[in-house]
Formats: C-alpha cells, sequence, structure tokens
C-alpha cells in the first residue's frame, strides 16, 4: 500500500510532464485517461452499494455511474439488481451495457466549452450508423478508443473524452426513466442484493471505521477496476491514481506518505504549470485586466436613473471579482481549487462542509439563517496560501467565527480530512431575511473555481435557488448540484422531478450527487452519505489536468462573461451621460427660450404697455419731452418735472424687470416640467425643493441687473451721444431724459439696428435720430441692447447653475470612460 | 359602495372618507397609490357585501412548507393533494364550514368549482366553532412556478384572515418576509405564524425555533405575532391552530380587521406627503386681494394714467382755457424743434397720448404668481403647484379683460370738455372786446384828439370818455387774465377729481376682475386641498 502511495505521485508527476505538448511519448498518453476512468470506477462502485437500487434508479448523471456498472459486475457477484433494471426497461439496460465504456472517459470533467465544435459532433455523427442516436456514441467511444488512443496525440485524447463525457451527460435522464418507476418496490430487494455485492463490503469496511474512511476508499476501487474497465491494460496504472487521491487522508498518519504527497504541491508552484498562461501572455491578460479594472473603478453612475442600481451593483460586483478572483488567478491558474458552497438557508452547506471537513468549521443549527461568514475550509497545506495568498485578498481573515465577524471577513479553517488542492468555502445563504447574506454568498461564488450548489428536496423548486443556477450557466462556471435532505422514502420521485427540471433548463448535464436525510450529529452528516463527494472532491485534488481544466473553464466564463457584463456597464454609463446631456439641454433650451421671450417683449411694443406707456404718455403729453430739448440760451431753467422723469425711469425700471422676472419663472417652470418628464433620475431631481421658482438672490439681482443697465445705457449717451454739430450749436440736452427717451425707444418701439435708419419710425427715434444722428444712435442702440443681453445672459447663467449643480451633486458621469470601457474589454479579449 | 351595519360604521365612513381623496386626489397623488386606492375601494365593497358570517383564512407559505398537509389536518380530509414533488399546490383549494352564503364569496375569490370542499354538516366531529371558516390552501409564493402566477398574491390580498405555514428550514426566506411579512407588518390582528414540520425538531430546537422566528417578527413590525408551532404529520400542534382559527371565525372580524389595517397602510402612504395639521384659509383673505388689486392696477398702469391726466390736461388746458396773450407771446420764442428740422412732433406727441394703456402681460403674471406664492406656503409642492395653476388657468385673458375695463373708465388724454370750448370762446370774446377797445380809444384819439374829422357819434370825439374805455380795457385783460387762471383751477381740479375716480373705479373694476379670474378659481383649489386635507385624516384615523 506504501509503496503505492509512494508511486503513485510520482508516476503522476510524470505523466504531467508528459502531458506537455513538446513531449509526447505515446506510452504517456493514456494516463490521463486512466486517471479518470479508475476514479470513476471507484466512484461507480461506490454508489449503489452506498444507496441501494435507489441510487441506481436515480438515472441521470450520478443514476448512469451505478447502473454503468452494474451489468459489469454482474457476471461475479450479485444477480438481483442488473435483471431487475433490465426486465423493467431494454433501452436501459442496453444502454447501460455501454456505459461503462463511457464511464472511462466520462468522468473526466472537462468542460465542454474548451472544444471545438467540429470534435463534438463528429461523435454523433459516426454513432448514428449503427444504433439509435441518443445511445450511439457511446459504443463509437468504446470502439474508438482503443485504437486512437494509442495513436492520437493528447490534444485528441482529450477531445474524445469530452465528447463521451458530453454524450452521456445528455441522455441519462431518460435512460433512467425506464426502471425508474419500479424504483421504489424493488428498492429492499436491491438493498439486499447489493449488500451480497462486493462493494458493499468496502462500504462495510468504510462504515465500520467512519472515522478513517481510507481503507474502504482504498480498497473499493480495486475489486472494481477489472471489471469496469473494459481495457484491461490500464488497470495497473488505474491502481496508482486511487492510492493518489486516497494520500491526503494518509498524510496524518503515516510520516512515509507524507513525503510523496507534498510532491504534487510544490508542483503546483514550478513553473511547468505555470506553462497555461506564457509569461508574454500573462503581462498581456495583466495588463489588460487592470486596465479593465482601472477602467470599471473610474465609473460612476450618479443618476438614479432605473438600472442605475443594478449597474452599480454590477459594477461593484465586477470590481470585486476582479480583485478577489479574476487577478489573483490568473496569476496563479494552478493554485488550490475554491470550490464554493452556495445555496438557500437550511439546504445543508455548513453541515455538508462539516462533515467533509471531518469536523465542525462551520456552525449549524436550526435558526435561520445560520451562518453569516463565510467558512473556508482547506488542507492545512494550503492554508498559507488562502491566509496570504491574493484570492478574496480584500476580506480579513479570521482564524473561528467570532465577534469580530463582519461582512468582510472569511474564517480559514484547515482540516486534514480535506484533500489537498482543493478548498471548501462555505458561504451564507442567498435567499434569507438577511439581505447582506445574498451579497457576501455571490462575492463568494465570483470568486469560485467551482460552485457547488446544495438545495433541498423542500426547496428544489425555489425561485432564487434558479436565479441562482441561471447564473451559474450564464457565466459558464464549473457547476456540481447537490440536492441535499431528501426523504430516503421518496428519493426517487423528487430526484426524478428535479433531474426533468434541471434538463428543461439545460442544465441536464450538470454533475449531481444526492445527500439523503438523515440525522446530524455535531453538526455532521453520516459520513456514507458524502462518499460520492469525498471521492469525488478526491479526484480533484489528484486530478491536476482536471482540477486546472474545471479552475480554466470557470475562470474562461467569468472572463466571458465579463464580454457582456462590462459593455452593459459602458451602455448604462452612455445612458447616463445621454440623460444628463438631455437633462442640461432641457435647463439650456429652457432658458434659451426665456432669453428669446425676453428679446420678444422689448422688441415688439409688449413693454411699453401699462405703467410705462402711462409714463411716457404723462412724460410726453405733459411737455417735458420738448423741454428736454433747450435752447442753449435758455438752458439754465432745468426745474421742469423731475418727478417726472423719475417715475418714467422707475416705470421702465419696474416693466423691464418684470419681464425678465416674468420668463425666469417660466424657464424654471419648464425645466422642472421637462425633467419631470425624463424617466428616472430627473423627476427625482425635479423634487428638489425651490427648483422651479427663480431665487430669491435672483428677483434681486434683476433689480440691481436693470438699474445698472439703465446706468450704463445713460453713460453710453453721455460718451457716444455725441450731438451732431449743427445742433449742438443750438440745442443742449438732458442727458438723463436723453437716455430715458433712447430707452423707451429701444425696448418700447422696438428699436433695431435695421430699423433705425427706416424713414417711417418712432418719435423717439425720430428725436434721438435728429439730436445724435442715425449712426452714432445706431451703434448706441447695438451697445445698449447686447449690454442688456449679456446681462441678461449672465443673470441667467447663475439661475442656470443650480440645475447644474443638482445635476453635478449626482456625480459627473466621464463620457469617455464607456469608450475606455469598451477599449478595455477589447483588449483583455485581445491578451486572451 | 354599500356599507352595511352599526359596527363597521367606522370602516364605513374612513372607505367614505377614502373615495373622497380617490375623487379629489386626482392629478395631485401618485396615480399608481390611487389605483390602490380604488382596488381597495372595490375589494372592500365586495368584501362587506359577501357574507360576513364567512372568514376566509387563507394557508399561505412557501412551496414544501406543508401547506395542503395542514389544509387536510385541520379539515380532517385528504382534500388537497400532497407530495414531495416541488411546487405541489398549483391551484388553489378551499374547504368551506357552513355552506349557505359561501358561495358567492368562493365566486368572487375565484376558486374552480372542482377545488370546493365542504364539511357536511357544520357540527360534525363538533366543530360548530369552525362554523362560517372557508379554509384556503394557497399555492406557492415563491417557486419558480409562482413568478409567472399571481394567485397566491391575489388571495393573500383577498383572504381575511393569513395564516403564513413556515418550516424549520424556510422560516427565515426573504421571498416571505421581504415581500409580504414586512409588507403586512400592520396587519397583526389577522395574520398567524405557524411553524408546521415541528415533528422535525427536537423541543429545544422547536423552542429555539419559535423564539428565533418572534424575534424575527418584531424586528419586521410584527408586534406580538402569533406563532403556532404544528406538525401536520404527528397532529401536534393542529387543534392550537384550529383554536386560534375558530376564535377568530367566531368574532366574525376578521374581514373587517383586515380591510382596516389595508386602509390603515394604505393612508400611511397616501398622507406621506401631506402635513398632519396645515387647513389652509379657503377664501383669500382682504389683505391678498388688495394685493393683487394693487398689482394688477398697477400692471395696467392705473395710477400713472391717473397723474397723466391730471398732468397733460393740466398742459394741455393751457391751449384751451388759458390768456391768450400768454400763449402768442410764447409763439415768439424760437423753436428749437424747427432748427432741428424734425418735422411733425407734436402731431406724434398728439398720437401718443390719443393712444389707450394696455395692460403688461410680465407684470399680470408676477402678480398672480406672487398671489398663489403666498397663499401656498407651506402646502406639499404638488398642490402648491395645483395653486399654481388655478391661479393661472384664466390669467390668459387678463391683460385684455384689464386693457378693456381701464378703457371703458380712462377718458382719452386728448379729451377736450366741452366747458373747454365755452372758455376759450370766453377768452377770444375778451379778446375782441380789448381789440375793439382799442378800437374805440384809437377813435377817440383821432376824432376826440387830431379832430380830424366828424366823429359818427358823440361818445367818440369825447376824450372824455377815454379813461373810461382804458379802464375797460385793462379789465378785459384783468378779467381774461383772471378767467385764465380760475380756468386752470377748475382744470387741475376737475383732472384731480377725476383722477379720483378713476382710480376708484379702476380699482373697483379691477379687483372684479380680479375676483372673478384669479381668486375664484384659487380658492375652488384652496376648497378642494381642505377638503382632500379633511377626507385624508377621516380615512386615515
Amino acid at each position: 500500500m506504501n509503496d503505492q502511495v509512494d508511486e503513485g505521485p510520482g508516476e503522476q508527476t510524470a505523466s504531467f510532464r508528459a502531458i506537455r505538448p513538446d513531449d509526447p511519448p505515446p506510452d504517456s498518453t493514456p494516463e490521463p485517461v486512466i486517471n479518470s476512468a479508475a476514479v470513476t470506477a471507484a466512484k461507480a462502485k461506490v454508489l449503489p452499494a452506498q444507496e441501494g437500487s435507489a441510487g441506481r434508479k436515480s438515472e441521470s448523471a450520478w443514476a448512469h455511474l451505478s447502473v454503468s456498472s452494474t451489468p459489469a459486475e454482474e457476471p461475479d457477484p450479485e444477480p438481483g439488481a442488473p435483471s431487475a433494471s433490465e426486465s423493467d426497461a431494454e433501452p436501459g439496460a442496453a444502454e447501460s451495457d455501454k456505459t461503462p465504456a463511457e464511464s472511462e472517459f466520462g468522468e473526466s470533467d472537462e468542460p465542454r466549452s474548451y472544444f471545438t465544435p467540429p470534435s463534438r459532433t463528429k461523435a454523433p455523427r459516426d454513432s448514428a450508423s449503427d444504433s439509435p442516436p441518443r445511445d450511439a456514441f457511446t459504443p463509437i467511444a468504446r470502439a474508438n478508443s482503443p485504437k486512437r488512443e494509442p495513436d492520437s496525440s493528447i490534444e485528441t485524447a482529450s477531445t474524445k473524452e469530452d465528447n463521451s463525457v458530453s454524450s452521456p451527460a445528455t441522455h441519462p435522464p431518460k435512460a433512467g426513466s425506464g426502471p425508474k418507476s419500479d424504483g421504489l418496490t424493488d428498492r429492499p430487494d436491491d438493498l439486499s442484493d447489493s449488500a451480497d455485492d462486493a462493494t458493499l463490503d468496502d462500504i462495510a469496511d468504510q462504515v465500520a471505521d467512519s472515522a478513517d474512511p481510507e481503507p474502504f476508499a482504498a480498497d473499493s476501487p480495486e475489486p472494481e477496476k477489472p471489471e469496469s474497465r473494459s481495457v484491461g491494460h490500464f488497470a495497473a496504472s488505474g491502481s496508482t491514481d486511487d492510492t493518489r487521491w486516497n494520500i491526503p487522508r494518509d498524510a496524518a498518519g503515516s510520516p512515509q506518505a507524507s513525503g510523496t504527497f507534498t510532491e504534487p504541491v510544490r508542483e503546483f508552484t514550478e513553473p511547468v504549470h505555470e506553462e497555461k498562461l506564457p509569461t508574454t501572455v500573462s503581462a498581456a491578460l495583466t495588463s489588460a485586466l487592470n486596465q479593465l479594472r482601472e477602467a470599471v473603478t473610474g465609473l460612476h453612475f450618479g443618476l438614479d436613473v432605473p438600472g442605475a442600481d443594478e449597474a452599480r451593483k454590477a459594477q461593484a460586483a465586477v470590481l470585486t471579482q476582479l480583485d478577489d478572483y479574476v487577478i489573483p488567478r490568473v496569476h496563479m491558474s494552478t493554485a488550490p481549487a475554491l470550490i464554493v458552497v452556495a445555496g438557500s438557508t437550511g439546504a445543508g452547506k455548513s453541515t455538508l462542509v462539516n462533515t467533509l471537513a471531518a469536523q465542525q468549521v462551520s456552525a449549524t443549527g436550526v435558526r435561520r439563517p445560520t451562518t453569516g461568514t463565510p467558512v473556508l475550509a482547506c488542507h492545512p497545506d494550503d492554508r498559507d496560501w488562502f491566509v496570504k495568498g491574493d484570492l478574496l485578498a480584500g476580506l480579513t481573515r479570521l482564524d473561528k467565527p467570532g465577534e469580530g465577524a463582519g461582512v468582510d471577513s472569511i474564517v480559514i479553517a484547515p482540516t486534514e480530512r480535506l484533500p489537498q488542492g482543493v478548498a471548501l468555502l462555505d458561504t451564507p445563504d442567498i435567499d434569507s431575511v438577511v439581505e447582506e447574506h445574498h451579497q457576501i454568498a455571490h462575492r463568494m461564488l465570483d470568486a469560485a473555481d467551482l460552485w457547488v450548489f446544495v438545495t433541498t428536496a423542500a426547496r428544489y423548486a425555489d425561485a432564487p435557488s434558479w436565479g441562482l443556477l441561471r447564473l451559474a450557466k450564464e457565466r459558464n462556471a464549473r457547476l456540481v448540484i447537490i440536492l441535499s435532505r431528501v426523504p430516503v422514502k421518496s428519493r426517487d420521485v423528487i430526484v426524478k422531478h428535479f433531474v426533468r427540471m434541471l434538463d428543461e433548463y439545460g442544465l441536464g448535464e450538470v454533475e449531481r450527487f444526492v445527500v439523503n436525510e438523515t440525522a446530524v450529529t455535531n453538526g455532521r452528516l453520516p459520513d456514507d452519505q458524502v462518499t460520492e463527494l469525498r471521492m469525488w472532491l478526491a479526484e480533484l485534488s489528484v486530478d491536476d489536468q482536471r482540477r486546472t481544466q474545471a479552475i480554466q473553464m470557470t475562470l474562461n466564463g467569468v472572463l466571458n462573461s465579463f464580454r457582456n457584463r462590462v459593455p452593459a456597464l459602458a451602455r448604462h454609463l452612455e445612458t447616463q451621460v445621454a440623460l444628463r446631456a438631455d437633462l442640461r439641454s432641457d435647463v439650456d433650451s429652457a432658458y434659451m427660450s426665456a432669453l428669446a421671450e425676453i428679446d420678444e417683449a422689448t422688441r415688439n411694443g409688449s413693454l411699453l404697455r401699462g405703467e410705462v406707456l402711462a409714463r411716457w404718455q404723462d412724460f410726453a403729453g405733459s411737455g417735458d419731452l420738448m423741454r428736454t430739448l433747450q435752447l442753449r440760451r435758455a438752458s439754465k431753467s432745468g426745474q421742469h418735472g423731475p418727478e417726472r422723469l423719475r417715475a418714467l425711469k422707475g416705470a421702465l425700471h419696474t416693466g423691464l424687470e418684470s419681464v425678465i422676472t416674468s420668463a425666469a419663472q417660466r424657464a424654471a417652470e419648464e425645466v422642472v416640467t421637462r425633467w419631470r418628464q425624463r424617466a428616472g433620475a430627473g423627476d427625482k431631481l425635479a423634487a428638489i425643493p425651490g427648483l422651479g421658482r427663480p431665487t430669491e438672490e435672483a428677483v434681486r439681482r434683476t433689480a440691481r441687473m436693470v438699474t445698472s443697465w439703465q446706468d450704463h445705457v445713460t453713460e453710453l449717451i453721455r460718451t457716444e451721444g455725441v450731438t451732431k454739430r449743427s445742433v449742438a450749436k443750438l440745442v443742449s440736452f438732458d442727458v438723463q431724459s436723453l437716455s430715458l427717451i433712447f430707452t423707451v425707444g429701444l425696448l418700447g418701439y422696438g428699436t433695431t439696428d435695421v430699423s433705425v435708419g427706416s424713414g417711417n419710425s418712432a418719435l423717439p427715434q425720430r428725436l434721438l435720430r435728429g439730436l445724435l444722428g442715425a449712426e452714432s444712435l445706431r451703434s448706441i442702440s447695438a451697445k445698449a441692447r447686447s449690454d442688456l443681453r449679456a446681462r441678461i445672459g449672465l443673470l441667467f447663467d447663475d439661475e442656470t447653475l443650480r440645475y447644474v449643480d443638482a445635476l453635478d451633486s449626482a456625480g459627473i458621469p466621464d463620457e469617455a470612460a464607456a469608450t475606455r470601457l469598451y477599449q478595455a474589454t477589447y483588449n483583455l479579449e485581445v491578451a486572451r | 359602495m354599500t356599507i352595511s351595519a352599526e359596527p363597521r360604521h367606522g370602516l364605513g365612513t374612513r372607505l367614505a372618507a377614502l373615495a373622497k381623496v380617490v375623487e379629489l386626489g386626482q392629478g395631485r397623488v401618485d396615480p399608481e397609490l390611487l389605483d390602490e386606492a380604488t382596488q381597495l375601494l372595490l375589494r372592500a365593497g365586495n368584501r362587506l357585501k359577501l357574507s360576513p358570517d364567512h372568514t376566509v383564512v387563507a394557508l399561505a407559505g412557501g412551496t414544501g412548507s406543508g401547506k395542503s398537509s395542514l389544509f387536510n389536518s385541520v379539515s380532517g380530509l385528504e382534500l388537497s393533494p400532497t407530495g414531495v414533488r416541488r411546487p405541489t399546490t398549483a391551484r388553489t383549494h378551499a374547504c368551506v364550514w357552513g355552506l349557505e352564503g359561501a358561495a358567492p364569496l368562493l365566486d368572487w375569490l375565484q376558486i374552480q368549482w372542482r377545488h370546493r370542499f365542504a364539511r357536511a354538516s357544520a357540527l360534525d366531529k363538533g366543530e360548530s366553532q369552525l362554523h362560517g371558516l372557508i379554509l384556503l390552501d394557497l399555492p406557492d409564493h415563491d417557486s419558480i412556478r409562482a413568478l409567472t402566477d399571481n394567485e397566491a398574491d391575489r388571495l393573500i390580498t383577498a383572504a381575511d384572515l393569513i395564516v403564513w405555514v413556515l418550516d424549520p428550514q424556510k422560516y427565515a426566506d426573504a421571498a416571505t418576509h421581504r415581500r409580504y411579512v414586512a409588507e403586512l407588518a400592520g396587519h397583526d390582528a389577522v395574520t398567524v405564524f405557524v411553524l408546521n414540520q415541528a415533528d422535525r425538531l427536537t423541543p429545544e430546537e422547536q423552542a429555539i425555533c419559535v423564539a428565533d422566528l418572534e424575534d424575527l417578527l418584531e424586528r419586521e413590525g410584527v408586534a406580538n405575532p402569533k406563532v403556532v408551532a404544528t406538525s401536520a404529520t404527528n397532529g401536534k400542534g393542529i387543534d392550537s391552530l384550529k383554536a386560534v382559527l375558530a376564535e377568530s371565525v367566531s368574532a366574525r372580524r376578521a374581514g373587517y380587521l383586515r380591510l382596516e389595517a389595508d386602509l390603515d397602510k394604505l393612508m400611511l402612504r397616501v398622507a406621506k406627503d401631506m402635513p398632519d395639521v396645515l387647513h389652509v384659509e379657503p377664501t383669500v383673505d382682504g389683505a391678498r386681494r388688495v394685493g393683487l388689486t394693487d398689482a394688477l392696477c398697477d400692471a395696467v398702469g392705473a395710477p400713472a394714467v391717473g397723474e397723466a391726466i391730471e398732468n397733460v390736461y393740466g398742459v394741455r388746458s393751457i391751449d384751451w382755457v388759458g390768456w391768450p396773450y400768454a400763449r402768442w407771446a410764447g409763439r415768439l420764442r424760437p423753436d428749437p424743434l424747427k432748427s432741428l428740422r424734425l418735422g411733425d412732433v407734436k402731431d406724434d406727441i398728439r398720437t401718443l397720448v390719443g393712444g389707450s394703456v394696455r395692460a403688461q402681460p410680465a407684470e399680470v403674471d408676477n402678480a398672480v404668481q406672487a398671489l398663489s406664492d403666498g397663499l401656498s406656503q407651506g402646502m406639499p409642492e404638488v398642490w402648491q403647484d395645483g395653486i399654481r395653476d388655478a391661479a393661472r388657468s384664466r390669467s390668459g385673458q387678463l391683460p385684455k379683460v384689464l386693457t378693456d375695463e381701464l378703457g371703458e373708465i380712462a377718458p382719452p388724454l386728448d379729451r377736450v370738455p366741452a366747458w373747454w370750448w365755452l372758455a376759450k370762446i370766453w377768452q377770444y370774446l375778451l379778446v375782441l372786446l380789448f381789440v375793439a377797445g382799442l378800437g374805440v380809444t384809437g377813435a377817440i384819439i383821432a376824432y376826440g384828439g387830431f379832430k380830424t374829422g366828424p366823429p359818427p357819434t358823440e361818445l367818440l370825439g369825447d376824450l372824455d370818455v377815454l379813461p373810461w374805455v382804458l379802464l375797460m380795457m385793462v379789465s378785459v385783460l384783468g378779467v381774461g387774465l383772471l378767467s385764465a387762471v380760475a380756468s386752470r383751477n377748475f382744470v387741475v381740479l376737475a383732472a384731480g377729481t377725476e383722477r379720483d375716480r378713476l382710480e376708484r373705479d379702476m380699482r373697483r373694476r379691477v379687483s372684479g376682475v380680479a375676483q372673478e379670474l384669479v381668486v375664484e378659481p384659487v380658492e375652488r383649489e384652496l376648497q378642494r386641498y381642505n377638503d382632500y386635507h379633511e377626507a385624508l385624516n377621516t380615512a386615515k384615523y
């Protein structure tokens, strides 16, 4: 035994080196195949023994293993079970004949997406020739594989493996549906039959010393191997594989073994494995990822557009995932695989992890939700990696769950019972009332290399569970489903139903395990419930290639998901930028039209109404207008009605002010009205109190502004209104009055730069033209008007500021950020 | 809506008030809320109309919690299929204790005929205390099936009493708590929690579970949650559940309490933005009216027109009633306008002065705005907007109406009163007299002094008459001057009177216009606000 142990890892190492394409010795090629096949055999063996025909009858991924092993076993120990299944359903039996061949490769678990479609489609096409299509490819695979293996390169071998994996995975549910119906009645027989089975002896052993499961693990595959493996010459190497996954458990007890099992671990850090990512690629990828990270970090979604919350969450998720997972994982692609156990509250995640870790690493209980802090269970030798590594670097490492545990902590619990190279992470639930738990769980899943989804017999139809499955599917993450807490008596019905649902959902080919509802002691299940799982973990631990592939698959899935997720962020940002621009242009156009309104009011004579007109009539009618112009000689008598002058000036002031105020009021209302019509962000911003009316400050400033403009006009008249020489000899005029007349002419009669010249103009113009000359009047008019416009513009600009402030308070989206995101996504694709 | 019976008076009044809230709140309250309120009114109306003797109890919960098992346990029959597949129940099953009158209620609840069951006699097995119970076994609300089916939602809304069936595995699911329990936090009186599948727990664990559940519920705002631990498999706790149901059924108040709780919850949301006590004065007070009238008078320029009348009449009257000699003398002075060759500026001025004054629209707007701003202070924004819109509702025609009013009462500035003609004739008569006096004086001097010929009459030759004639001429001049001064004073006085009258009339008319076009719509809106506020408060408490 120990010899084997010593030998095993050494051989494995050799096989790994051999895998490298540059070194393809023909004899080393079968070995990866052997690894998986042997382990499969072991697994297939254990299952029927452990669960009786229930396991066998429940078709699907786990079922086909047991079914497949049964016919092979048939000759020697046990006639009962196979006969039952054969008599029920011929097709099922026929299939099960073939399945052993599948199981050679079937459990290698390589991600389908990894391989090119042609190789995948090829198998079914071949198979169509000799048997019903669904079952057909298995014989082909069997027939072909021995032939191909020796002469094909490693790549093709692995491709074939993939074929065979995908094909059985698609059909088992149907194959199993036949015998299924009889499963209930047959069960007792099967159970007793299987007790005779050679495998059951192993189980018995195992149950006997459940504290130390290694005997069964070591033993059980051995009788199985020759049976399940139709290709006999792999048997020898297969046995070394078996010992290999059993090593870590052995390690605690045997110092001899410890030397050997550390070897693969060392190898993880060796460049040999890093070669998956050549340094140049890695550098490019790293820089692309950093670029992506920067681009995503720089995003700011300030406006509460519909979907902004989702976008913010998505942004945080992408960022966390980059930091927690993608960047560290790209650097250390073959480091221990992080298996994240996620699922509903009360599904038994912690119990499962405890059982697998064979110690109470995570608290269990009847309170829901139970686990609040993620607990990572790993082999002691992997502990450093997780404590110091970059994976989930943002989380505080704790030794045990306690008071200090918060949202950002993770408990790392080393346990000898877990194999090396795989770590189990127990997460909080995804569906309890404590919403932080969902976030933590999703964060953990984002950092997972493998997703283990745990659901129960009572929960498997819950919407949140399917949400998670959908996510896994979208991400193309490596997924394993565990149906837990299954009552033994209704196991078949439930499993069948669940499998059908999974099939309908397109997840029929996902690896699955069933755990019965049993008494939980000390936060653990009886060890026999998880034998299968333990073995699966062991396989994963042992089979570097497979683990690496699983890791790569999930990593690829995540990187692929960036193709959609990042552009989605960019699109949302563009929406925000566009919306912001719209909101901004709402403001601008509202105030532009207010300006135009004022312009119009000061041109069409509507200003010369009401009091202004009355005062003007008063001013003109009472002779003050005429008195403004005085003969030089009599210029002293300037005591004409200053109160009328003031009144006219005041009226003009009030009139102009009210035109501006009213326009500002309308503009403010217009902005709010328009903003309210903008979905999401607009109406929230519009609800900011006070935006619907001009500010107090604006009203005060309007008054001051009009006064200063009037002063400016007076000044213009004084400095530029040089009287025509011919006139100056005869007449002097009062600047104040003249500027008023000018203002009336400008605003009341709509004197424009153009119409000054026309003959049929109004009184003030004629008067002024007579006094100042057309040229001078025109220039003063133009100046005065543009000055007024500038002043109002300034005032309105300050008014618009508060809308811009309101917009900016939501944050200013960077318009180039979207482009950067697209660029980063593109670069990432190129770097891959 | 029919509201029956005495004891429901409170709810009836409140529902009536809610109907008013819905009516008055159109356009002022979030349409979704109004929609909900309408739904509630409809539901309340229907429920109160339908058999008040029955209590609809819904067993709600997640898939696999054992609703159907519990349903069967309580009814004592295998009515609803149970199973291990999830989800099991897709359609609601109903079991009725005491059939009479239940059919319309079940119709209203839209329970299919084939899923209706009746306990043959209310008296069998001594279950008379459950008489009047309609027990519903709802489909789950949390499975993937429920995503496309709102049956559970619908019946959870419609039931009188809701029994949440939870189990040790799922009792803390967000699907139940966030969407329903926390939402229905005020419904303590009509909510019962059942921790089913208690047989799966040891007594200690059960105690922990129940305590934990109670804690959770209290944190969510459920005051004094009723938690019953049951086991449909071994029958434990079923009797306690039945007792709870029986209590509710015999009281016959669950439906009433349910609607009350719904109403309470809805009103909290409707009244969210409303101040508790802000009754606005439903009429526009005097000061504001005066303010509005003043502002509108200013907008139309009434005071300025008054002043202009005074000044312009004063100036213009000189041409008519002034002393002609002074006028003639003034003409002799050089006219600067002539030297500027400006042409007929005087005509322009005359035209200008002849024009009527129109209201300044911007100022009218501002006046109306000021009024609504002042009135709506402290009101919720949406009602402020309402007041403003009401104030503006007819302000489009306001400038024109004001202009017309002013035009009717303000005399044109170039008007010439009749007595100005008389005064002018009088002045010219005096001038004629003076000229005649000059003639007579000349004649006397010629005939009497220089003896140029025989005087046509005795008198013209008599130098002694001369002083008298001169005296008369001076008197004529004096009279002319005096009457000019007097006329001028009369003009000023008349203009002053005119101005006063104008301003008075104008104020009266403007305030009339303002009352009709601004104040009345505003007061209607204020009244609406008060009514709404009152209805809201009635519906709230």
